[in-house]
């Protein structure tokens, strides 16, 4: 059985009240995880703002004195890595994401709260850690993309970059972990009768979102780990002696980066497809078609990160190829363009704040499309890339785009999430200073592009052209900040002053507007009914095509007290925020070579994943009430142990074609010569055998064999130890015999950090297995629990079948240089 | 609001940034601007300038029909327009929606097919004979200029023939930086560890400008050089003239500036052939541009300001203070050795 949540007494009115900071520091609530994700969003927000106003009081005028080289360079870095990681992405998955995914599938939480609490507590300490610099007078400097060899200890001998490399190593664990958790949700958790085409096209934006961070983010994670190694170990990973290219990075960057702009762009489009439709007392035009575009440009968005490398040089058949992939996935995008203003056309239309930005949204998301189709042809890229042509266009995108879909949905859903209506007029005139100073700001950017001004410079010589459009770009990035202002006071202003909100303000078409406003802690008291697509309209107004126009909506019937006394939600938990705390420390222990701090972090996490997964079922005391499978009788577990799997495979992936790559590519003493066939074949064998005892373990206790189950879980556990001191012993005898270390060479530094992160996987696993053990042995496990043991089982497994990889690829397969 | 007038509103608006468009985006004056993209005076960047044309038509065209219908069903469908009676529920077409995937993707395929052919001709694998080969050594924060064939190097500037191949090697001496000239030869990454190239053929005389667009450090704004495309007959002139010894003066400041330079470490990064500091061995004399020729060079210190005695004084006497982060140290010189030493350094043409 899924873990059972502890039922506990259900006393406020809604979920914002109750429980005090300490409420707050443990909650698993996705709606106050929502809120935490949301105020520090909004927080960066005002950083990188001020930071932008920084930016461009330094580009006013040519020649400006006003910021040194040094402090504008961390400026502009960290300004693109504030919005991109620290607002654009925790405003759409943390907080509209978290907030909104279970009330629009008619849930009562997401399938891991606890997770779910701990990827904002990891968030939170990585947007620290990434900040952390200023403090230091050391914050990132080499832009948001850092491109080596500028990395390098030797170029960027400070530690900006370790702040940099740190603060997004941690940053991805928490994207990734809310991924995983947002996917099991979607698939597991829909209220009955919520196939994939009756959900909101929100929640299939996002469902396609966080496949894209289950699948983008090890690239990065892979990269930045190379980054670390060349900076703390001397490796040579993107260093040009010894063989080497600081290429690698881009590559393994942008295979990352492209699926970001996506996973920026889509929540943003699944927003701005909730808003249209309800603003036009529509349906959503050409619904499926929208969600197979969304899904095509995710698959598509693997395949195009070189458009942003086309001034490398990678030859003519590269450049060819990205760049009729990237104006291929142009066409799906276009798609979903057309499909909203059809959505638009012939509805009744209500202009108020949320539809004025989504209409901005159409309008400003379409120029920078069009400007991505320029850069899309490599030739044109050539005269455009690394100028402000480029900075308009993804402004275009990401700001007149994306963050206008967020405004759009801000003022939307605040009425849901607060209980209180944002103030109409300060919100119009918040739009439309937004729309004159937001394109004055940037819209000259693409005459000053075309002008020839390079990105990324802290001034600029005066009569080349760039004096006028800069000053006034700056003057009204001024009036943009002021824009701003006037929606974070309108923000703080409804708290206290804000109409109050009924639950349907809007007379909207999704399942969340069914429920009060803001809504109680369990959102739904009993499971609603789902027929047809925008169920809720369906509820109040009886067919989809129903105009609304006529006639009374049905109100959602009250709970019973009786209905509310048997809902059982999860108690709240500490373990999240320590073991964040934990996963911080490590990583400020790696960031001053501190191991001490990085053993204590690493204990504290430990300890408390432990407690944390035995932190409840009281075991013996299940909870009937507690939902483990969805009608598609998948348990939440299986489903995230495969997310997680798939992630995995990316990890192992960038590793192993950064191995095939380099170890050609290695000069120097050593090669897979080195490697010995008999030895690894017999740890290979081992390791093979130990899943056949996995089986057997996973069958004992089917069958109710605690014994045999127990036995062969220890037999498992055991196997991999001998795998893993076979490791050991190569290892030693290739560092300690043959003299081979770590930076020896290409070989040698790839070798190692492929084969050593798999037996480190090993070794998860031997643990694992050790406590599912213990556990049987104690008697805890039977047939009813025994999927604890199938999805260690599965982990075990993949573990497994990346070694056969590994061993055909490195050791089979292995080059023998001619002397 | 009342119901015309986001309508009015809109449009207004739209219309305004139209029409400042049309004057202010410096079309009209673009031969000042010298980086100037659009603005080709090679076969390479005419190649590009005709995609860019093509492109812009095409999007011109797909965004004035999103505008429009997106204008038109905001005016007319706006519930404030009196009572525009209940609103259509229909939600598909099937021959629209094909029609938004095929139209699209015919204009795409009419930007692909000379995108592809651009792309492959303009990286072509191998040159014709009389192509003059220049082969550009990128370091932070400046750019060096070899002529392997003809035995020439020098920095800030670059000489081309017209009407001739050129081929361009790019090379770097520490990060990735990215070679910029607008008007002749678009950019290209300068990547250390591989040899990246731009092949184009220059075909108006003219000072053309060139930036570094490649993030590389502190000082990437001020990465910048001159390219010269000089006739033939000019090109052989300058390449003759490069390869003479340099002047050595008999008396006066610069005979004594040319002491003051034979006796500072100048020539631990700079070199004055046949007169001091060429070592491979210890990297001596190639740290920093060489400056045999360097008084008729129009710029200096990576092309961020012109060469003048005044200049050349401020920069020797503290180079951080015009370049922040600049790899040359202050030597600690003033007053009249200065002078003689610029003195010296200007002799040089």
């Amino acid at each position: 059985m899924a873990a059972q949540p502890r039922p506990i007494h259900i006393e406020q009115a809604n979920y914002l009240e109750g429980g005090g900071i300490v409420g707050w520091l443990t909650t698993i609530d996705h709606k106050r995880i929502a809120i935490l994700y949301g105020m520090s969003a909004l927080v960066f927000m005002m950083v990188g703002g001020i930071e932008a106003m920084f930016i461009r009081a330094q580009l006013i005028v040519p020649n400006n004195t006003l910021l040194s080289p040094t402090v504008y360079n961390e400026i502009f870095t960290m300004h693109g890595l504030t919005m991109i990681f620290l607002v654009l992405m925790p405003l759409e998955t943390g907080f509209f994401g978290n907030f909104l995914i279970p009330l629009q599938i008619g849930a009562r939480d997401v399938a891991f709260p606890r997770l779910n609490a701990l990827s904002y507590w990891v968030f939170i300490l990585g947007a620290i850690t990434l900040n952390l610099g200023w403090v230091f007078g050391s914050a990132p400097d080499a832009g948001w993309f850092g491109y080596a060899n500028l990395t390098s200890r030797y170029y960027s001998p400070g530690p900006n970059i370790d702040f940099f490399d740190i603060g997004l190593l941690i940053l991805g664990v928490s994207s990734v972990m809310g991924a995983l958790n947002f996917f099991v949700t979607i698939i597991n958790m829909r209220a009955p009768g919520m196939t994939f085409m009756r959900m909101p096209m929100f929640i299939w934006a996002v469902l396609v979102t966080v496949i894209l961070i289950l699948l983008a983010f090890p690239a990065l994670t892979v990269g930045l780990i190379f980054l670390f190694m060349d900076r703390y170990f001397g490796t040579n990973y993107y260093q040009v002696i010894a063989g080497a290219t600081p290429i690698l990075w881009q590559h393994l960057f942008w295979i990352f980066g492209h699926p970001e702009v996506y996973i920026m762009a889509l929540p943003a489009f699944g927003m701005i497809s909730e808003v249209i439709p309800v603003f036009s007392r529509k349906p959503l035009f050409g619904y499926p078609m929208m969600a197979y575009s969304l899904i095509l440009i995710a698959f598509l968005s693997y395949g195009v990160w070189g458009h942003h490398m086309f001034a490398t040089g990678m030859g003519p058949v590269a450049d060819s190829a990205f760049a009729i992939t990237s104006m291929l996935i142009a066409i799906p995008t276009g798609v979903k363009v057309f499909s909203w203003i059809a959505t638009v056309w012939g509805g009744r239309l209500r202009f108020t704040t949320s539809m004025l930005f989504a209409m901005g949204f159409l309008i400003e998301f379409t120029i920078g499309g069009l400007s991505g189709i320029m850069h899309a042809s490599a030739p044109i890229d050539l005269e455009q890339t690394d100028s402000y042509f480029i900075v308009a266009h993804f402004h275009y995108v990401l700001f007149g785009g994306v963050l206008m879909g967020i405004l759009a949905a801000f003022y939307y859903y605040w009425p849901k999430i607060t209980g209180r209506m944002l103030n109409e007029t300060l919100g119009k005139w918040h739009f439309w200073i937004t729309a004159w100073a937001y394109n004055a700001t940037f819209f000259p950017m693409h005459f000053i592009g075309e002008l020839g001004m390079p990105r990324r410079i802290y001034t600029y010589a005066p009569n080349m052209g760039f004096d006028f459009w800069n000053k006034f770009e700056s003057i009204n990035a001024f009036i943009l900040g002021f824009a701003f202002l006037l929606f974070f006071i309108n923000l703080a202003w409804s708290t206290t002053n804000g109409e109050r909100a009924s639950s349907d303000p809007w007379d909207a078409r999704t399942l969340e507007w069914s429920i009060p406003s803001p809504p109680p802690i369990y959102n739904f008291a009993i499971a609603p009914a789902v027929n047809s697509r925008d169920a809720w309209w369906v509820m109040k107004y009886g067919n989809v095509e129903s105009h609304g126009l006529d006639g009374t909506a049905a109100a959602p019937p009250p709970a019973t007290a009786a209905e509310i006394a048997s809902i059982h939600i999860p108690a709240p938990s500490l373990f999240p925020i320590l073991i964040a705390l934990g996963i911080f420390s490590m990583g400020i222990g790696m960031l001053i070579a501190w191991y001490r701090m990085i053993l204590i972090g690493a204990a504290l996490m430990a300890f408390c994943v432990l407690s944390m997964a035995f932190e409840y079922p009281r075991w013996g005391e299940e909870d009937e009430h507690a939902v483990s499978e969805s009608f598609l009788g998948l348990d939440m577990r299986k489903v995230g142990i495969w997310s997680f799997i798939g992630s995995e495979c990316v990890f192992f992936a960038s590793l192993i074609s950064t191995y095939m790559v380099y170890k050609a590519r290695s000069q120097g003493p050593f090669d897979a010569q080195i490697l010995s066939i008999p030895l690894t074949s017999f740890s290979t064998f081992i390791l093979l055998m130990s899943s056949l005892l996995m089986v057997l373990a996973l069958a004992g206790f089917q069958r109710n064999d605690r014994f045999w189950g127990t036995f062969w879980l220890f037999g498992t556990a055991f196997f991999g130890c001998i795998f893993l001191g076979g490791q050991v012993y190569e290892f030693g005898d290739f560092w300690l015999e043959h003299g081979m270390v770590f930076n020896t060479n290409l070989f040698s530094q790839c070798f190692y950090t492929l084969v050593g992160f798999h037996g480190f996987h090993v070794f998860i696993g031997v643990v694992w297995l050790i406590t599912m053990a213990i556990a049987g042995a104690l008697g805890k496990i039977d047939s009813k629990r025994a999927l604890s043991v199938e999805i260690c089982g599965l982990y075990w497994h993949f573990v497994d079948i990346v070694w056969v990889v590994i061993f055909t690829l490195v050791y089979l397969m292995r080059t023998i240089k001619q002397a | 609001m009342a119901p015309g007038k986001p309508i009015l509103k809109i449009t207004g608006m739209l219309g305004a940034l139209v029409a400042a468009v049309l004057v202010l985006t410096g079309r009209a004056n673009a031969d000042r601007y010298p980086l100037d993209t659009l603005s080709p005076k090679s076969d390479l960047t005419r190649e590009i300038l005709w995609l860019f044309k093509e492109v812009t038509i095409l999007d011109s065209i797909v965004l004035a029909v999103v505008v429009v219908a997106l204008g038109l069903a905001i005016f007319v469908f706006s519930s404030r327009t009196g009572e525009p009676g209940a609103p259509s529920v229909k939600h598909s077409d099937m021959w629209l929606e094909m029609a938004w995937t095929i139209i699209p993707a015919l204009i795409l395929i009419a930007i692909t097919v000379p995108t592809v052919r651009t792309i492959v001709h303009t990286q072509p694998d191998r040159w014709p004979q009389g192509a003059l080969t220049v082969r550009v050594v990128a370091h932070q924060w400046w750019w060096e200029f070899q002529y392997p064939s003809l035995g020439v190097t020098t920095a800030d500037e670059v000489h081309i023939p017209a009407n001739r191949v050129v081929h361009f090697e790019l090379v770097s001496e520490d990060v990735i930086h990215s070679f910029f000239m607008p008007a002749i030869g678009g950019k290209r990454d300068v990547v250390p560890g591989q040899v990246n190239q731009i092949t184009l053929d220059a075909d108006v005389p003219g000072e053309y400008w060139g930036q570094c667009t490649e993030f590389c450090g502190i000082e990437h704004a001020d990465m910048r050089f001159r390219a010269f495309v000089d006739t033939p007959g000019d090109f052989d002139k300058w390449v003759a003239h490069q390869l003479e010894p340099p002047v050595k003066p008999d008396s006066g400041p610069a005979a004594d500036g040319a002491k003051i330079f034979a006796n500072a470490p100048c020539a631990i990064c700079h070199t004055i052939k046949g007169v001091s500091g060429f070592s491979k061995e210890y990297n001596f004399g190639f740290r920093g541009p060489d400056l045999t020729h360097f008084g008729e060079r129009t710029t200096m210190a990576g092309s961020i300001m012109d060469n003048t005695p005044e200049n050349v004084a401020k920069w020797i006497e503290n180079p951080d203070a015009l370049k922040p982060g600049v790899k040359m140290p202050a030597l600690g010189l003033s007053g009249p050795e200065l002078s003689e030493l610029v003195a010296y350094l200007e002799s040089l043409k």
